[in-house]
Order: C-alpha cells, then sequence, then structure tokens
C-alpha cells in the first residue's frame, strides 16, 4: 500500500521527529524527549562561524573513523567541528534505486592506480559526503579475531598491533548495540561473547541459501551474517526510530530507509544532537603550524571560497588514501618515513556461478551469508586467513565487472547478461601483508583543485596469491556442489588499508596506540590508515572502535592535563 | 540452457506505477528520452567513430531505436567526469579515447583499406577482435596499451547500456520497483511485480 508506506518514510528520518508515530511519541514521553534534540536537516549551509574561533577540535571526514569519535568528543562537552568533503544528502528524497544516479557518494576525483594489481577506487573503495563510505557500506560487521592482531607473533610475518582485541571489545559490543546490528548468537566462531547481538539474523536470499546447502554438503559451516542493517524496527539513543531494513538489496549504492547503520543515520545525528557542528561541501587542503609545529589551523574550501579554521587539536580521518595524501601535501608527521607506506587491500576474490533457480540478484540483503572455517584453514600455505560471504548484486556493477574479467562483447555478452537473474557469487575477505612495492606517493598529475594527485602503488604479493589460489578453488569446490554452471572467478582487491600506521615507535610508526602522531602533539589519526595490518574481517567496525578508543583516550588525557 | 527473455514493456510500466520513488522515477524516465544528440567533446567523424564501435559492442538488431550509448560517453568527456581512478598506465581519460579510436581506425586501414565506418558488420567485428586480442595493427597502439583501452572501453559502454531501462527490462531486472520492499526473496520465489521469464 503506496500510502502506509509514504507515512513511513516520514518516520524513517529522525532528523524530523515530529512527524512519527503515536508509539514513538508516548516513548518519547517517557525518554524525556530525547529525540525532540535531534537536530533538523540542513538543507541550506548554515551561515558560517567567525573565522578566527578557535574550537577545541577539528575533525576532518565523517565516515567511520570520523563520526563516532566526533560523536564522543561533542557529548564530552568540547565544541567540535567536522569538515567533509562530500554532499550533505536526504536519503529519503534523493536515493534513487539506481546507481548510476547515486554516483555522487563515491570520491570520484581521479586516482592514478599503479603495480601489477591497481586497485580500483571509486564504487569499489570509497565514498564520500557526510557519512563518508559508510553512505555505500554493505554494513557487513564481522568483529575482528583475537589473533588477527598478532599476525607476527603468530607467523614471523607482518606486525602485531600495539594491544591486544580485549582493548577493542568493549567498542564492539557498544557499537553493535547502538548501531542494531543483526546477527546470530551465539557466533559460531569467536570464543564465546558477553553479549549477543541486540537483533535477529536478516532473512537469506538466494544466494545465501544456495551457498548455505552447498556449504552443509562439504562439512563447511556457516552462519547468517553480521549486519548492521535493521532486522527490526529498533530506538536507538540520542537518534530515534529507525526502520527495519525491506530487502531492497541497494545497500552499496545508499539505504533510502535508515536501516543501514551508516554514520549519517547513526553517529553523526547523535553529535549533532551535542553540539557538533558539521561542514559539508568543505574540501581541506592546509594544515597550518606553529613554531613548535602544533598543528593551529585547517584551511578549507566550501563553495569555491577559501576558509579557515582555528583549533586546538586535529583529528584528521580522511581515510587511507586522502589522509596520506593530506600528510604528504603538507609535509606533515613525515618523521617515521612511513606515511603512504604499508599500503594494503582484502583480497576480495569473487566467484560467480549461472543457476537453474531463479534468483534475482537484487533481492535480500547482499550478504546474507558468512563462514569463518577459513579464518585459519589447516590446509593453508599462507598466513592470516579470510572470511567467505554469498553477494548479491546489482546489474550495473556486475555488468561491469564481468566486461573487465570476461571482456566479452557483441552477442555473446547480451546473451551472458540475459542470464543476471540467474547468478550467484561468493567472494572472501582475507588479510594482506604490508610490503615495500605497495605504497602511496603524490603524483606529478594535478587535480581540479591543482592538487597532486595520489599515486597507489599495489602488487598482490605470494601471501595474497596463495590465499587467492586457496579461496578460489573452494568457492569453485561450493558452487560447483550447488549446481553452477559456467563459473567465473574475479581478482579484486578491496578497502584502502594502512599508509600511516599505529605502533609502538615513531621509528616505524606514524601514530602512538592512542592514535597521536609522534611527531605532531595535537594531531590524531583515526580512520583505515592506522591499521597495522589488515584483519580477516571487513574493517568497518574495528574502525569504529578504533575511533571511540581514540576518543576516548583523548578525553582522560585532557582530563589528566586539567587536573 | 538458453538465456532467458522478459516479457517486452514491464520496466516501462513499472515506471508509471506508484511501486518506484520519486527519485528512482526521476532518475531513470530521462534515459527512455531518444531525442537527437548533438555531441560536444568529440568532433563529428569521431563520435560517428564511437558509435559504429559500440554498435559492435552492443549489436542490438531487434531494436527500432537502438539504446544509444556514444552520448553517455561524450557527455562525460565534455564534462571532464571520473569514475574515481584510472589506470596508471593509461593517459587521461580524454586523450585515451583520442588515441583508442583512431587506433581502431588505423586498423581498420590496415586490414580492410578503409575506415572503420565503411566496412560491413563482419569486417568490423574482425577489426573489434583484434583490438580485444590485442593484436590490432596501428600506430596509436605503441602509446595507448590497448588491453587496458579496450577493458576501459567494455566498461564504460557497460555501464551506459545496462543504466538504461531497456537493457535493464532485457534482463529481467526491476529493483527500482523499490518502494514495498522485498519478501520473496528465496530461489524460484516471485513477487508479483516480478516479471516471469519466458523460457526459450
Ligand atoms: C562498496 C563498498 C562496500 C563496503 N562494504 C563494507 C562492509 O560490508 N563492511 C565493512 O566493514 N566495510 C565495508 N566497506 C568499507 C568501509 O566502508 C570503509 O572501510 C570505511 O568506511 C572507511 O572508513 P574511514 O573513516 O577510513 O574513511 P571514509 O568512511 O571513507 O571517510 C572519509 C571521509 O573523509 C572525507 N574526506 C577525504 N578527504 C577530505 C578532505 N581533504 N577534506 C574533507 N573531507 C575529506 C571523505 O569525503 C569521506 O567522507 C565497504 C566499502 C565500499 C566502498
Ligand atoms: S537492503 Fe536493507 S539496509 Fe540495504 S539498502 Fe535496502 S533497506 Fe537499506
Amino acid at each position: 500500500m503506496p500510502d502506509e508506506e509514504v507515512l513511513e518514510e516520514g518516520v524513517l528520518n529522525p532528523a524530523k521527529p515530529e512527524i512519527q508515530d503515536p508509539l514513538l511519541k508516548s516513548i518519547l514521553a517517557e525518554n524525556g524527549g530525547l529525540l525532540a534534540q535531534a537536530p533538523v536537516e540542513q538543507e541550506q549551509p548554515a551561515p558560517l562561524p567567525d573565522p578566527v574561533d578557535e574550537v577545541d577540535c577539528v575533525v576532518i571526514g565523517t565516515g567511520a573513523g570520523g563520526a563516532p569519535l566526533l560523536a564522543r568528543l561533542a557529548m564530552a562537552g568540547l565544541k567540535v567541528v567536522a569538515l567533509e568533503a562530500g554532499p550533505r544528502r536526504d536519503p529519503t528524497r534523493d536515493y534513487a534505486t539506481d546507481e548510476k544516479a547515486q554516483h555522487f557518494l563515491f570520491w570520484n576525483d581521479e586516482r592514478l592506480s599503479a603495480g601489477q594489481n591497481p586497485v580500483a577506487f571509486g564504487n569499489n573503495n570509497s565514498g564520500t559526503g557526510v557519512g563518508g563510505s559508510t553512505l555505500h557500506y554493505t554494513a557487513y560487521t564481522p568483529r575482528a579475531h583475537r589473533d588477527d592482531l598478532r599476525l607476527f607473533t603468530d607467523f614471523g610475518k607482518g606486525v602485531d598491533w600495539p594491544f591486544g582485541v580485549e582493548e577493542l571489545e568493549p567498542y564492539y559490543e557498544e557499537l553493535e548495540h547502538f548501531l542494531g546490528v543483526s546477527g546470530p548468537t551465539p557466533y559460531p566462531w569467536d570464543p564465546p561473547r558477553r553479549t549477543g547481538y541486540p537483533l535477529a539474523p536478516l532473512p537469506l536470499n538466494g544466494a545465501a541459501l544456495l551457498m548455505q546447502k552447498a556449504c552443509a554438503g562439504l562439512g563447511i559451516q556457516t552462519s547468517p551474517a553480521a549486519n548492521a542493517a535493521l532486522s527490526a524496527r529498533y530506538y536507538q539513543e540520542g537518534v530515534g526510530w529507525r526502520e527495519a531494513c525491506t530487502n531492497r538489496g541497494f545497500c552499496q549504492a545508499g539505504c533510502n530507509r535508515g536501516a543501514k547503520a551508516s554514520m549519517d543515520v547513526t553517529f553523526l545525528p547523535l553529535a549533532e544532537a551535542h553540539g557538533a557542528e558539521i561542514r559539508a561541501d568543505a574540501f581541506v587542503t592546509e594544515i597550518e603550524r606553529d613554531a613548535k609545529g602544533r598543528v593551529t589551523a585547517v584551511v578549507y574550501t566550501q563553495y569555491g571560497e577559501q576558509k579557515r579554521q582555528r583549533c586546538r587539536h586535529l583529528f584528521l580521518c580522511a581515510g587511507a588514501v586522502e589522509t596520506p595524501r593530506l600528510l604528504l601535501l603538507n609535509e606533515l608527521a613525515l618523521t617515521s618515513g612511513q606515511v603512504g607506506k604499508n599500503f594494503m587491500a582484502h583480497p576480495g576474490m569473487q566467484v560467480w556461478g549461472t543457476f537453474e533457480e531463479d534468483i534475482r540478484p537484487y533481492k535480500g540483503i547482499p550478504g546474507g551469508l558468512i563462514s569463518e572455517d577459513t579464518h585459519r584453514p589447516t590446509d593453508a600455505d599462507f598466513v592470516g586467513g579470510y572470511l567467505l560471504q554469498s553477494i548479491g548484486v546489482m546489474p550495473v556493477t556486475f555488468a561491469s565487472q564481468m566486461a573487465r574479467k570476461r571482456k566479452l562483447w557483441g552477442q555473446p555478452l547480451r546473451d551472458y547478461m540475459r542470464s543476471y537473474n540467474h547468478t550467484a557469487g561468493i567472494n572472501i575477505l582475507g588479510d594482506c601483508l604490508p610490503h615495500e612495492n605497495n605504497f602511496l606517493e603524490l603524483a606529478d598529475e594535478k587535480d581540479v583543485r591543482g592538487l597532486p594527485k595520489p599515486r597507489v602503488h599495489f602488487t598482490a604479493q605470494e601471501n595474497e596469491q596463495r590465499m587467492n589460489a586457496h579461496a578460489e578453488k573452494l568457492m569453485r569446490q561450493i558452487w560447483e556442489a550447488a549446481g553452477a554452471r559456467d563459473i567465473w572467478a574475479y581478482e579484486r582487491y578491496a578497502h584502502t588499508i594502512g599508509t600511516a600506521r599505529m605502533g609502538l615507535s615513531g621509528d616505524d610508526a606514524v601514530v602512538n596506540p592512542e592514535g597521536r602522531a609522534f611527531d605532531v602533539p595535537n594531531l590524531y589519526i583515526c580512520d583505515n590508515s592506522v591499521f597495522p595490518s589488515a584483519l580477516s574481517v571487513n574493517p568497518a567496525l574495528t574502525i569504529m572502535a578504533l575511533s571511540l578508543r581514540t576518543a576516548d583516550k583523548f578525553l582522560a588525557a585532557q582530563q589528566r592535563l586539567d587536573r | 540452457m538458453a538465456s532467458p527473455h522478459y516479457p517486452d514493456g514491464t520496466v516501462r510500466a513499472l515506471l508509471q506505477t506508484d511501486l518506484v520513488t520519486e527519485a528512482t522515477r526521476a532518475a531513470l524516465l530521462p534515459r527512455l528520452d531518444t531525442s537527437e544528440y548533438t555531441p560536444q567533446f568529440f568532433d563529428e567523424a569521431t563520435y560517428e567513430l564511437l558509435r559504429a564501435v559500440a554498435a559492435r559492442i552492443y549489436p542490438q538488431p531487434e531494436r527500432p531505436e537502438p539504446i544509444e550509448l556514444a552520448p553517455v560517453v561524450d557527455k562525460r568527456l565534455a564534462q571532464g567526469d571520473s569514475d574515481g581512478w584510472r589506470y596508471d598506465a593509461m593517459p587521461p581519460d580524454r586523450e585515451a579515447y583520442r588515441l583508442g579510436l583512431g587506433g581502431i581506425n588505423q586498423a581498420a586501414q590496415v586490414l580492410f583499406q578503409r575506415p572503420f565506418g565503411h566496412l560491413s558488420e563482419p569486417q568490423q567485428d574482425q577489426v573489434v577482435a583484434a583490438v580485444a586480442n590485442g593484436t590490432a595493427p596501428g600506430e596509436n597502439w605503441q602509446h595507448l596499451p590497448i588491453d587496458r583501452f579496450f577493458e576501459e572501453l567494455l566498461a564504460e559502454l557497460a555501464e551506459a547500456y545496462y543504466s538504461h531501462p531497456l537493457a535493464q527490462e532485457e534482463i529481467g531486472y526491476v529493483g527500482m520497483a523499490d518502494v514495498p520492499g522485498w519478501h520473496r526473496i528465496e530461489p524460484n520465489q516471485l513477487e508479483a511485480r516480478e516479471p516471469e521469464e519466458v523460457k526459450p
């Protein structure tokens, strides 16, 4: 019933509490009107505050790294401003269910991809806008395993994190409950957890069910995945009611229901409710310092105008390509020589097959089923491990990947695409070791702003190649067991990781275990770039956990200073 | 199993219903517009060459008015838009298209002594096949990695073609009917608004 849907759409928008339903109103009354403080979506840029004003903290970037700490700092009463290069949009109004129309969600400034396995950016990797890449992530939220953080200890390769996973566990719990993660309880692979997922798993779609059955036959354990999309309506503290996922399958190009826990419907409204200011369309180009090397201000361009914002502390959360780019452009935090180094990307090999069944890969949450039996395979000839996920796909993305890999053209191309509704995929996400040949540098070529473009070198090394080979064999086995024909594999690398790593010493790391740059006392980095190793799981939940941890460590340090 | 077919008119009909959000309809309807396009970036001859190449990569003999892909490329290049990355081994996109399309014409000249546009369809297919195999003759390929160019061309045309509502109809995609959400998501389960395939 379309009319009901229109009504419901109003409920989706946590920024418009006044049009929500009676049940909500009564709950609101009980909760002391928490929701009423939620900010109204900004249509027009707010009038700019006096640029000479100094704020406590500037946060650059509002993705998985920037948003949680922005909320945390604002809730502690600090005066905080976030500068976000991308636009602010209203999902219920502006998000078409169309891949091309959603182009604005991607970081479309050209990056140069070098090496033997050049990494695709844009829709493969990088989002922009108020919410960052979480606007188009698939919201898979597995936790890192204990041993993910100590590859060196266990294998003598890669590097250990400067702390154990127990430092992240309380934040994982907090995040799962705040975001409303849907998932299996108990979780089959990790050691037992203190708390389960707050919501039941999302329903399994065609690809997930086919994979589930085939894996059962092969003795591979599977489970519905943990996903930060709501399997039921969920009341989120400080934000309000969010609607359940409608299995629209379109997470990668933006959820128009607010069911997916992207930052724009979770931490950012919470931050704004506590006084944080978010400036959209604000592209930071310069970071200014005083004679002692402390950051004093940032310069950014907004609507064609250059502006300056002074700050006592800077949190750089621009993602693992733009963060090192800004550091290199500004010759900042470079003493370790590690900025731009240790670039990693998850092996994200996909295997597709054609089935007799009518599958309709556009329906259901794209990644419904998971297996972590491959976390430390007994027959592995590589370091680390990977996870398996079933995948759905939208037609344009599928056609594009298929064209790149299979190079079909003419009638065979159109014929193959006619079986789109009969295709299902599985993919992996696996560890990647840092390597000296994989790095980011500034190119001579300039972008539209006159700034050097980043050039990212990536070559899958022996470990990644072995992992891919292991995974491809296994995924092909699964799809064969499921009755697929015309099986093909697409080797791909996703997620940008590393480039400003965290460690115990400024000799080989850019930031300390609290996220602070070793050589700039009031600069913090918090995003994918500080990961010392890639982890064998999708990164977003861990980025958010680090973000909250960095904020808490910062706040604790501030208190110590105040005393 | 031969490729399934889907009944004509399903997507056009869907777009008229309130099963589609306003935002989605606004994105899709303009693509059905078939009015004449004047190139803004390519000169007339190069534009026609691109059209001819696209027509071999996406032959549409069954359509009285084929889905035009060249305007999508021309508009993008005119605006200088990017998809966020480029192979470092490739020159900037405008240069790559200039060199690549020029190279296709050179290959046509070497193989058949005539420009690509003057060849028969089977001859054109031979030229495209030579580019696809990386064996096309022509001086421009000294300056442009032929395999990367072909890959980029295929990917851009694929994205343009399958963004078109009629191409989506051809493969039975109706995800644009996004208002109600989906309940019947298991294999072989269809909602009323999902067209059943016509078994060949
Ligand atoms: C298609 C896709 C699917 C994904 N699926 C998953 C998944 O299922 N699970 C998962 O865990 N992860 C997933 N990811 C990855 C996840 O989204 C990212 O790892 C995560 O969001 C990165 O967080 P970040 O804070 O490092 O960067 P981002 O979230 O990218 O945030 C960086 C922000 O900084 C802004 N910025 C950059 N430069 C500047 C500047 N100079 N001035 C101002 N602002 C700037 C950008 O606009 C952006 O908003 C997916 C990613 C993609 C692309
Ligand atoms: S599948 Fe669910 S979470 Fe994903 S876009 Fe659709 S409604 Fe949002």
